[in-house]
């Protein structure tokens, strides 16, 4: 189906984008790559009278790395490069893997991490990893710049902490400290390229007797935005990850999702397979921090 | 209201009026009568429509027209120099069978450009997920990675 | 048989693929005329209703609204491929009284743009009385249930019977009886071309239409019909098509309606549907409520078997009828079942209509019928090959009053897959997590009952030569991507010592190409058009024989023979001409007429169901994540008989297009419905299988020839979609324990069954 009709507004500047955001409220609507935007347009699921496009705005696709400040990624990095940017690769590999574990080879030469986050999809691949590492979105108005923590940025399916005068313009994701690890799991049982069923982010920050000082999970897919899962990463401090304990992670992680039945699982199966990843990115996590 | 763009197709400049919310797929295929880039799906799943944009994979069906001004797009139609000399992606697909009833051909060839040019000597795993954007429902696939193979042994030792 | 072949047996590249490959090919949305409108469909957003009123008013004042239909405009007149049965016909061109399932077509727009023709779509005001719908078999059937169409007041469309030896007395006499409940589900052809069509009037009484189908003469004579106009003031072309296996074989509402409103307009008028109209109102294959009771002796000997399945039809009959036919017959085939009944239900629901799809009956009733094989071998202590080796179907059977098997490579097939794989060791062998499972087929070369009737052979060829030494095909058999322009090129050119590319061939146009030809379905392309292909080129040669035999004064004794351009005496090949010479000769003797031969098939004496059979077995081995219930394919190996391959190459593709479509269906497609409307509707939801998915494999060609196909060749390609979903089946259940009778095999499924979920 084709496109409804809008109008298109491409500025070079931050500023008039802003401008622009405030003085349509309500009836504009912000592309990044637009692989989740078009789409839903062309589904009428949204009729904007005004599509921003942020690709004229110079200086929002950069990836750097600082080792003193974290990584930085602009809006409109695309999740191509951050698969392939060499700092990602080596300080962050689970973000690269989530990157690259997004939709195809196409989608992922067009669409943003960014998009991917303001998307707010509970399935969305690269929420869990920069959840866990506790990465913030810079929002930008015509009236100031705010960080908002990942944390508290997912309000519903769709629906994030961003003002509709908002633009978020960069994510900062923290530099990884020495003794901790992350992994990124995802489960997608009818093809290799799917959008997850369920998937699972845990970061874990060792003590000197690999004991956990810090646990940290998000769990996607499994209710109407990611969720971190509170009451097993507090179970999981000062704890070794023994097999039984690592049983019990995952049950409570399990009793923390609130998942529901769609065309790719049922309720139940979701249930099943937060237990069943969270014990895997443990794992994972745990030797990622032994090598780290 | 539409606006005139000019874009860089294959090398040739078009100039053509576009309503915003023309897909690159629209005009090449309606306005530019550029009919090889197929339409299979519309919402990026399919991979029939890929083109080329600076050298990079993109399902046209989601790419709007008015963005590509200035940008260098290449399309099926702009692999062959003529019709004696086909590009060795497009000899490899017709010469190990890679080709059924063809709909998926020129998305999957494209496709293969992308792949070849990031990474000239992929391995077989490689290969299928550089099609992660393809669908093709005749083949399964297998001819299609055989051609690939193909083609990046021919592509690689004559650039030896 | 001679194997001593130059073109047929080769793996050529098709004809069409440098075409294809250079993105030069026209598909039918391809097409743009000058003036040209576009249509779209407006499609009922309910599941059955009473149509009170439509007012189109609002759309056709739009400005560019050339043209609004609804089925008041038509003549209403109904439609469906069982010419045969006229009840059967049950479906009109745009909906009259009453709508039976969601996207059910209405009415139809055309505008000097898409963009308007979308607007007006939304312009028309359609009041419905809702009424209850029954969504599966089971609702349908039950007592006191909706009906959907008045002539079917229990939702039964029709029954259909196979009945022969004494059953009763039979299962008294078994020692093993299994009675098992069966669920097969509903999938997408998924045919990566959207269908579309172009249908232009040439003020003068006629139309050309050019429209992506499977069955160019199917949609010439019903339109004819259903626009009350003559066969012959219709020409229908196919152009290049992008897939369709069975989901593009009969006259739809587009066609028509792009016939229609280009005969109204004057002008040229073309629909292409969307991916989400094809998902989620597109023909499917029949998912089936089944019972099978089946019985055998302690040694494995099948003694009797009784089949049941109630077909889930939707809103129409569509090919459901032959469905329902084929599953009772593939349902006593593969193996000698001396005692069978088979009852075939076709239940109305209000659903889109299922209708023909790749296996056509077989898929269903070769999942049940392998799942039966192999639970009746764990339970008697055999092996699963050898409970088929001991039962399987070998040449000369007969399956009586229905077929005779005149090739059969079945056992060897088993055989040969056997040691490719290793099997016994395996079967043996593997631990938990890890499996292998076997699934066989058996198929058609194309059908003998004429549900159509047709009083036209099934099909036809023209073959014209010319003294350049090069010739002419004409045939309305319709290439859709499976390669029959390749193939009876092949065989033309084998037949007459020519090269490929001597070969002009114009296809699948009924005002040019010869009468007529059923289409492609079945699988009945390379035996039926490839004989008739044979007989025109035999007409040929017979033509150019006596001017050569006149030209060397050849005994009557001698035979001639045309090879590597040259028409000769077999034992003589200093007394030849080339090709042309022979042709300019004829000519000239004969007074300037033309070198024509014609060939016709039709199968006759061959039973009701087909004139060749193929056989084979595939073997699936697989790795079950036991705590996910994830399911990787390992492996998939095959080994079939579909007589003499023409083009191996082709035919290796064609198997691996079924193992990913057979994968497909075992695995990961799947309509997700809810009250009549569907979930899954674009390709991110209606998972198709991509290159990461497919197994690696081989394959292998058993060697039979089968005497009535052209040099030896019989189907290939479709039967093969059926073994994967019951060999993929039984793999998982030799890796975990758990065995489905509920297509698709989900993880879900696999888990719930070993009650971890
Ligand atoms: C075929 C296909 C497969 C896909 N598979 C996956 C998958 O496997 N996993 C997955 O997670 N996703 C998947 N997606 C979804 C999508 O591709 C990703 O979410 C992608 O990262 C979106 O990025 P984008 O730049 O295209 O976003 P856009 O479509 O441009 O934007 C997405 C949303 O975010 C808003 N937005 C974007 N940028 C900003 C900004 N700077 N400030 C404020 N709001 C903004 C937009 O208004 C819009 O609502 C798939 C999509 C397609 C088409
Ligand atoms: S048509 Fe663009 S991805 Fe399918
Ligand atoms: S060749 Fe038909 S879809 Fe790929």
């Amino acid at each position: 189906m084709s496109l409804p009709k809008f109008s298109y507004l491409a500025p070079d500047t931050l500023e008039e984008a802003c401008r622009l955001l405030a003085a349509h409220q309500g009836k504009i609507k912000i592309k990044a790559g637009g692989t989740d935007l078009l789409v839903r347009m062309s589904a009428r699921a949204f009729k904007p009278d005004y599509v921003l496009a942020l690709g004229k705005v110079a200086g929002l696709d950069h990836i750097t790395f600082d080792p003193r400040t974290g990584l930085r990624l602009g809006a409109m990095a695309k999740l191509a490069d951050v698969v392939d940017h060499p700092a990602v690769r080596e300080h962050y590999p689970m973000l690269a893997r989530a990157a690259k574990a997004t939709a195809t080879v196409q989608i992922r030469n067009m669409g943003t991490v960014m998009g991917n986050i303001c998307n707010a999809s509970p399935s969305a691949d690269n929420i869990p990893t920069l959840m866990v590492r506790e990465a913030s979105v810079i929002a930008l108005a015509a009236t100031g710049e705010r960080e908002i923590p990942l944390a508290e940025f997912f309000l519903g399916p769709g629906k994030t902490a961003l003002q509709p005068t908002e633009i978020a313009t960069e994510i900062r994701v923290p530099v990884p400290e020495a003794g901790s690890g992350v992994s990124y799991q995802k489960i997608s049982p009818r093809s290799k390229v799917d959008i997850a069923a369920v998937n699972v982010a845990a970061f874990l920050l060792l003590d000197g007797e690999r004991r956990c000082r810090q646990a940290r999970l998000c769990l996607g897919a499994v209710g109407p935005t990611p969720l971190r899962a509170p009451r097993t990463e507090d179970f999981l401090v000062g704890k070794e990850l023994r097999p039984e304990v690592l049983e019990e992670a995952g049950e409570l992680a399990a009793g923390e999702a609130t998942p529901i039945s769609d065309v790719r699982a049922s309720k139940e199966y979701r249930r099943l397979m937060v237990a069943i990843l969270t014990k895997r990115a443990l794992v994972e996590a745990h030797n990622q921090a032994l090598h780290h | 209201m539409k606006t005139v763009i000019t874009l860089n197709i294959n090398g040739d400049r078009y100039e053509v009026a576009v309503n915003p919310w023309r897909t690159l797929n629209e005009v090449l295929r309606e306005d530019l009568k550029l009919t090889g880039t197929k339409l299979g799906c519309g919402t990026g799943d399919c991979g029939a429509c890929t083109v080329l944009v600076d050298g990079k994979s993109v399902s046209s069906c989601l790419t709007l027209a008015i963005e590509l001004e200035g940008r260098e797009i290449t399309t099926i139609e702009g692999l062959a120099p003529n019709s004696e000399e086909l590009h060795p992606i497009q000899e490899s697909f017709i010469n190990k069978g890679a080709i059924q009833c063809g709909y998926c051909t020129p998305g999957m060839i494209m496709s293969t450009a992308h792949l070849l040019k990031q990474n000239p000597r992929p391995t077989e795993a490689e290969i299928r997920a550089g099609l992660s954007g393809n669908l093709c429902r005749c083949t399964g696939y297998n001819k299609i990675v055989d051609a690939i193979k193909d083609a990046a042994e021919k592509m690689s030792s004559s650039s030896d | 048989m001679s194997k001593n072949f130059s073109v047929v047996g080769q793996s050529l590249p098709r004809a069409d693929a440098r075409i294809k490959a250079v993105g030069a090919a026209q598909y039918a949305d391809d097409i743009i005329l000058p003036g040209m409108l576009y249509g779209k469909l407006l499609r009922s957003p309910v599941a059955h209703a009473r149509i009170l009123n439509i007012d189109v008013s609002q759309a056709k004042k739009l400005p560019g609204v050339k043209c609004v239909i609804t089925g008041d405009d038509t003549l209403k007149i109904k439609f469906g491929n069982w010419r045969l049965v006229p009840e059967s016909q049950d479906e009109y061109p745009l909906a009259v009284d009453k709508v039976r399932f969601i996207g059910d077509e209405v009415a139809a727009v055309a505008a000097i743009d898409k963009d308007i023709a979308e607007e007006a779509l939304s312009l028309i005001k359609v009041e419905y009385e809702e009424l209850p719908g029954v969504f599966s078999v089971e609702e349908a059937m039950a007592e006191g249930a909706p009906v959907i169409h008045e002539l079917n007041p229990n939702n039964i469309s029709l029954q259909r019977k196979i009945d022969y030896g004494d059953l009763d007395k039979a299962f008294a006499e078994c020692d093993l009886i299994l009675d098992n409940e069966f669920k097969v589900h509903a999938v997408s052809h998924a045919y990566m071309e959207p269908c579309a069509c172009v249908a232009e009037y040439d003020h003068n009484g006629r139309l050309t239409v050019w429209t992506s189908t499977q069955t160019p003469y199917f949609v010439q004579c019903l339109l004819a019909k259903t626009l009350g106009m003559r066969e012959n003031d219709i020409r229908v072309i196919k152009p290049f098509v992008g897939g369709g296996f069975g989901g593009k074989m009969e006259l739809r509402k587009w066609e028509f309606c792009a016939a229609f409103m280009a005969r109204q307009t004057g002008r040229p008028v073309k629909f292409t549907l969307t991916r989400a109209e094809e998902l989620a109102t597109g023909r499917r294959r029949h998912p089936m409520s089944i019972r099978s009771k089946v019985g055998f002796k302690k040694d494995g000997t099948l003694v009797a078997k009784e089949f049941t399945a109630y077909l889930d039809g939707g809103a129409y009959n569509s090919m459901g009828p032959t469905a329902a036919f084929l599953c009772g017959n593939f349902g006593g085939m593969l193996y000698r079942y001396p005692n069978y009944r088979y009852n075939g239900y076709h239940v109305y629901t209000n659903k889109p209509p299922a209708g023909a799809m790749r296996g056509f009956g077989a898929p269903q009733a070769l999942f049940v019928a392998e799942t039966q094989m192999n639970m009746a071998a764990e339970q008697l202590g055999i092996d699963p090959l050898d409970i088929r080796l001991k039962n399987a179907m070998e040449t000369g059977d007969e399956i009586p009053g229905v077929a005779t098997i005149s090739s059969c490579g079945f056992k060897e097939s088993l055989l040969k897959v056997a040691e490719m794989t290793n099997w016994r060791e395996k079967r043996r062998q593997l631990g938990k997590g890890k499996g292998i499972g076997i699934g066989c087929y058996s198929f058609i070369s194309g059908g003998v009952f004429n549900w159509f009737n047709t009083q036209y052979n099934f099909t036809r060829a023209e073959v014209r030569a010319f003294d350049d030494g090069t010739v002419h095909l004409l045939t309305m058999a319709s290439d859709i991507g499976q390669g029959c322009d390749t193939v009876l090129r092949q065989i033309l050119a084998e037949e007459l010592g020519l090269k490929m590319e001597d070969i002009r061939l114009t296809a699948a146009d009924t005002a040019v190409t010869p009468q007529a030809d059923l289409g492609t379905w079945g699988s009945r392309v390379t035996l039926m058009a490839g004989n008739a292909v044979r007989k025109a080129a035999q007409e040929i040669k017979d033509q150019l024989y006596k001017v050569v035999s006149l030209k060397f004064d050849l005994n009557v004794i001698h035979d001639l023979d045309c090879r590597d351009g040259m028409v000769f005496a077999k034992n003589r090949p200093d007394r030849g001409i080339p090709f042309g010479e022979a042709v300019r000769l004829a000519q000239r003797a004969n007074r300037g007429e033309p070198i024509i031969g014609y060939g016709s098939y039709t199968p006759r004496g061959k039973g009701l169901v087909t004139p060749a059979f193929s056989f084979g077995a595939q073997v699936a081995e697989v790795t079950v994540d036991m705590e996910t219930g994830a399911i990787t394919v390992d492996e998939m190996n095959t080994a079939h008989d579909c007589g003499t391959p023409i083009n191996p190459m082709s035919v290796e593709g064609q198997l691996e297009g079924s193992v990913h479509m057979g994968l497909g269906y075992a695995l990961c497609e799947q309509f997700i419905m809810k009250g009549g409307k569907t979930l899954t509707a674009t390709f991110l939801d209606y998972k198709i299988p991509c290159a990461e998915d497919m197994p690696p494999g081989k394959s292998v060609h058993v060697e039979t020839y089968e005497p009535d196909g052209p040099f030896g060749a019989k189907e290939a390609g479709e039967g093969l979609v059926s073994p994967t979903a019951p060999a993929i089946a039984d793999a998982v259940y030799h890796a975990t324990g758990y065995r489905c009778t509920e297509l698709p095999i989900t993880p879900e499924k696999i888990l719930r069954g070993l009650g971890k979920l």
